[in-house]
This record gives C-alpha cells, structure tokens and sequence, in this order.
C-alpha cells in the first residue's frame, strides 16, 4: 500500500542505521531532514488545521528512550482482559479511521514515529521470556501502530518473525488491516506469528476506515499468510451498530469463513464501538460526515460512549452464535468488556490473563 | 443585507440573548439556509432554553448525517409540526420537542426503553419497591430500592420481590440482550 509522506525526519544518533537507510532508499522524492533530538519533531504542528493529520504523514526515525514492552493501554481491572503484551516498535498509524482511539491516545506526539534501536525490542522480549520461563507470552506490535503498514519500507517484520520463529512460548501477533504481506511470505514464521486482521463490514470500511485495504483485501492476504505457515486471528473491532449492522456482519463473517477455514483460525475477538468523550469529540471533529459516529451510543458505566447495552450485547450473541456454528474450537473473546457482559455472550467468565495468552499460544 | 445575511444576524440575535455559546451559534451558523431557518423558527416558537436548543442542534446534525437529509426536512416531518403548530404552553411544547428529537436520534433505544418499562410496570410492584432501570440502558445492571418505614412494609416488599422474581428476571434478560 501507498502512503503520502510530506517529510521525513531522521535523529542524527539514527543516521546510520539499517532502518534509517532502509527508509531514505525506499522513500525517494520524500523530503529528508536530521535532527540532533527529533522529540520535537513528534509534537503537534501547532499551524496545521489537523495536527493530528498532519503527524501521520511526518515519518521521524528516532531511538525509543523507554521501555518498548508495556501491557495493554486497553488492560484495566473493569475489564475482562486477553493478556496482550505490547511491543511498541512504531507510533501512530498512516491510515485513518474515524474511530480510532490514537486521534486522543496519541494527539500529543502525534507524528509517525518509527524506531531504530529496534534491536533493544528483541532484547527486551528475550529478557521477559527468561524471567517466566514455561510461560507462554501474547507479544503484539499493533496497538499504538499498525504492525504492517510501513512493512514495505522498513522490514522490521522480517526480524522480528525471524527472532521469534525459534522462540518457544512466544506467541508474536502481528495487527493490520493492510495486505502489506510481501515481507512475511519471505520468512518461516516457525508457527509462532500469528498475524491478525481488524475486519469491518463493507459499508464500515468506505463510510470509516480511510487508506485501509478493503475487507477482501484483508481476507486474501490472510489466506495467502495461512497458506505461508502463518497462523491467522481476526478482530471484529470496533463493531458498530447501525441500522442493519447484525445483517452485514454476519455476511461478513460467512465471507471469512469462505476465505478461511474455521478450523485454521486460532481466535476471533468481538469489540462494540467505545470511545471516550475526549475520543469522540476528536473524532467528531476529525470526521464530521461519518454517519458510522453517530449511532446510538450512550454514557456508560465506564465513563465512555458505548452503543446502548441490549443492543450491544444482541449483537455480540449474534456473532457468537454464528461463529460457535461455523467452528465451535475457534477461541473467541470479548475485548474491553466487563465480566458480565463476558458470560451473558459467551456463557462463561472470562479467563485469567495469563490463561488467555498461554492458550492462543498452544491454540 | 441579504435574506442570507438577516437569517445569519437573527440567528446571532436569538442565541445571544439565550446566552448560548459561540461554539454552538457557529455550528448553527454553518447550517444550510432552511435548516438554520427552519431551527430558528422552533426555538422561538417553542421559546427553548440555551441548552435545549444546544440539546435539539446537535440531535438535529446528527441525524441529519446519519440519515443523509438536511435539518430542515427532519422538522418539516409531522410529529415536528404536530408540536410546533399545537396547542399548550411554550415548556411543555419544548420538552415534547426535544424528547421527539430524542426518539428520532435515538429509535431503538427509545424502543427499547418503553418495552422494558412496560415490563416493569406490569410487575405491579407496590410503592415500597422501585426498580431503577440503568440510565440509557447504559449497563446491564438493574437497581432494585425497597424504602420502607415498618417490618410490616419491609415483609411486604420482600414477598413482592420474591413473588415476581421470573419477571424481573425477564427484565434482566432484556437489558442484558435477548430483546
């Protein structure tokens, strides 16, 4: 996929490195600045009209100055939780969906920042691994970024899937909702990448999900990875609940399944659209002609806009239904929803965190 | 001046005196012409206060976006003008107005609100218990309150529950989905 870049921004302590070069020779006609500290660079530009915006197509290479594992911004005790372990290689994403929880997670640095001293990333996970050792660690790149979107130009998957491929009990999920894919058909994933697509019903992705490829686009590039020794995951987040949402994402689902077997899909995850006022107002004002950010969602418990709980949760048991009817083995979970909400759909409490990870990591 | 230019100065007008703020007279403002026309007509006829007119701005943008037509051909439907043109007094008129945006805004919430309290309502519970439906459905958490003065009244308040705990059950159901 092609992205537009106004600049790129490279940290002089990044000159050298692989990336840095990698990102320069792939990006010719870009224009290309160093910096000596590019902090400043990752700030919003304060004359843009959507500095927000404007971020996504500033690229700036720098070194990551703190630690790239964290547990999920997503985590919390109000939630059941799946045990994701992020690895944050990259922040902010080119495309541009209009729910996305980055326009207020990330609007104070909200440039594209890509980081060189990636290397420290594998340390980091291999000293993570030794320290529980027997346990199985869920390690993802997707949640600040998109894992693949810039894959093209920075090939940071082919060591990352390389280093994991002979790690036992890591389970590394890559996150996209590119095809960019070319990178991973190059590597033996050694069973241990899972890659996963965030999917949307066709009138979602048009009305909402801008430079992303479309929902067939994602599902053939999950085939093709499957067919590679990949395993594959799909989320269906942010599901969004307008007039004939329930119809379009069943066929949705039946879409997938005829692209994928149920049986070759080691997790599906449900999530309801959820913002936070700050989220929606960003949003909102980001994308003012989305019908998709006006439906019926209300003030919750949680303090964030959710679509208004019978509805939600008919529509999740829904889904459920149809995807315990196509494979009853696939394992299925509810992200960022509270226990209750849990067993009403899936008839059962959530599992621990770790259970979750250990058991997408045999799965 | 243009007709443009005097709806524009008597929208200002309206809102200013209302006190209604910037943020909101500018979206008001960027409205196309019948909407912001046919907006300023409700609110003086309805005589609406600065935050329900914020309340019906923002309702009526929404659904114009959602449903792809223009503010003004959603007040021109009848039940609109069944309140615009109707008798009783300006508040009352201008509570039904907002809450008919509401259930436009809002169908099947509304829907499902009126369902579930005709559920409750049916459980013919005594005074003594209230069942607190959550606030826009917002949780699947139902509030059960017994306020009672005596034993006597608190036995009886249990023995209601007790008696009706299958319908309250079927209340719980629908508020946690199987509507």
């Amino acid at each position: 996929m092609n992205f537009d870049l106004d600049e790129i921004v490279i940290e002089e302590q990044c000159r050298p490195s692989p990336l840095a070069a990698r990102v320069t020779a792939a990006c010719a006609g870009v224009p290309v600045r160093f910096t000596a500290d590019a902090r400043h660079d990752i700030r919003p530009d304060p004359n843009a009209a959507d500095p927000f915006g404007a971020g996504k197509r500033r690229m700036v290479v720098m070194n990551r100055r703190t630690p790239f594992l964290m547990a999920c911004p997503a985590g919390s005790s109000e939630f059941a939780c799946c045990g994701y372990l992020v690895m944050v290689l990259a922040s902010n994403c080119p495309m541009d969906c209009s729910y996305c929880f980055l326009q207020d997670y990330v609007a104070d640095n909200p440039a594209f920042q890509v980081y060189a001293n990636y290397a420290d990333a594998i340390d980091e996970l291999e000293r993570a691994r030794r320290r529980v050792p027997g346990r199985a660690l869920r390690v993802g790149t997707g949640e600040l970024a998109d894992s693949l979107a810039f894959d093209r130009i920075t090939a940071i998957s082919r060591d990352l899937v390389a280093y994991c491929a002979s790690r036992e009990g890591i389970l590394l999920e890559l996150k996209t909702k590119t095809d960019e894919i070319d990178n991973l058909l190059a590597v033996d994933p050694g069973g241990r990448t899972l890659v996963s697509w965030s999917l949307s019903p066709e009138r979602v992705f048009a009305s909402s999900e801008k430079a992303t490829a479309s929902p067939v686009e994602r599902l053939r590039a999950a085939r093709c990875v499957l067919d590679a020794g990949y395993r594959v995951g799909f989320h269906l987040d942010p599901i969004i609940a307008y007039g004939d949402a329930e119809r379009d994402y069943l066929e949705l689902l039946d879409q997938l399944f005829d692209f994928v077997s149920p049986s070759k899909i080691s997790f599906i995850s449900l999530g309801g659209l959820r913002m936070t006022p700050k989220l929606r107002s960003a949003a909102r004002r980001r994308h003012a002609h989305d019908p998709m950010l006006c439906g019926e969602e209300v003030l919750a418990a949680d303090g964030r806009y959710r679509t208004f709980t019978p509805l939600r949760v008919s529509l999740f048991g829904a889904l459920e239904r149809r995807i315990h009817a196509a494979g009853p083995a696939i394992l299925r979970y509810l992200c960022m929803e509270p226990a209750s909400i849990h067993r009403r759909v899936l008839g059962h409490p959530p599992a621990a965190p770790a259970a979750m990870g250990a058991a997408l990591a045999r799965h | 001046m243009s007709a443009q230019d005097d709806l524009r100065q008597d929208v200002r007008v309206w809102a200013e005196a209302r006190r209604l703020d910037r943020a909101h007279i500018d979206r008001w403002l960027a409205l196309d012409a019948a909407s912001a026309a046919a907006l300023l007509r409700a609110a003086s006829t309805l005589r609406l206060r600065a935050g329900q007119a914020q309340a019906a701005l923002e309702m009526l943008e929404e659904i114009a976006l959602r449903e792809g037509v223009d503010a003004a051909s959603v007040l021109a439907r009848a039940p609109f003008k069944r309140i615009l043109e109707g008798a009783g007094s300006a508040p009352a008129r201008a509570r039904a107005f907002v809450e008919q945006l509401k259930a436009v805004r809002f169908p099947r919430l509304g829907q499902a609100l009126e369902r579930l309290k005709a559920q409750v309502a049916a459980l013919k519970l005594p005074r003594t218990v209230i069942l607190a439906l959550p606030t826009d459905l917002g949780s699947d958490e139902l509030r059960i309150e017994i306020r009672v003065r005596s034993g006597e009244e608190l036995r009886g308040a249990m023995r209601a529950l007790e008696s009706r705990i299958d319908g309250i059950e079927r209340i719980l159901d629908l508020i946690g989905g199987a509507l």
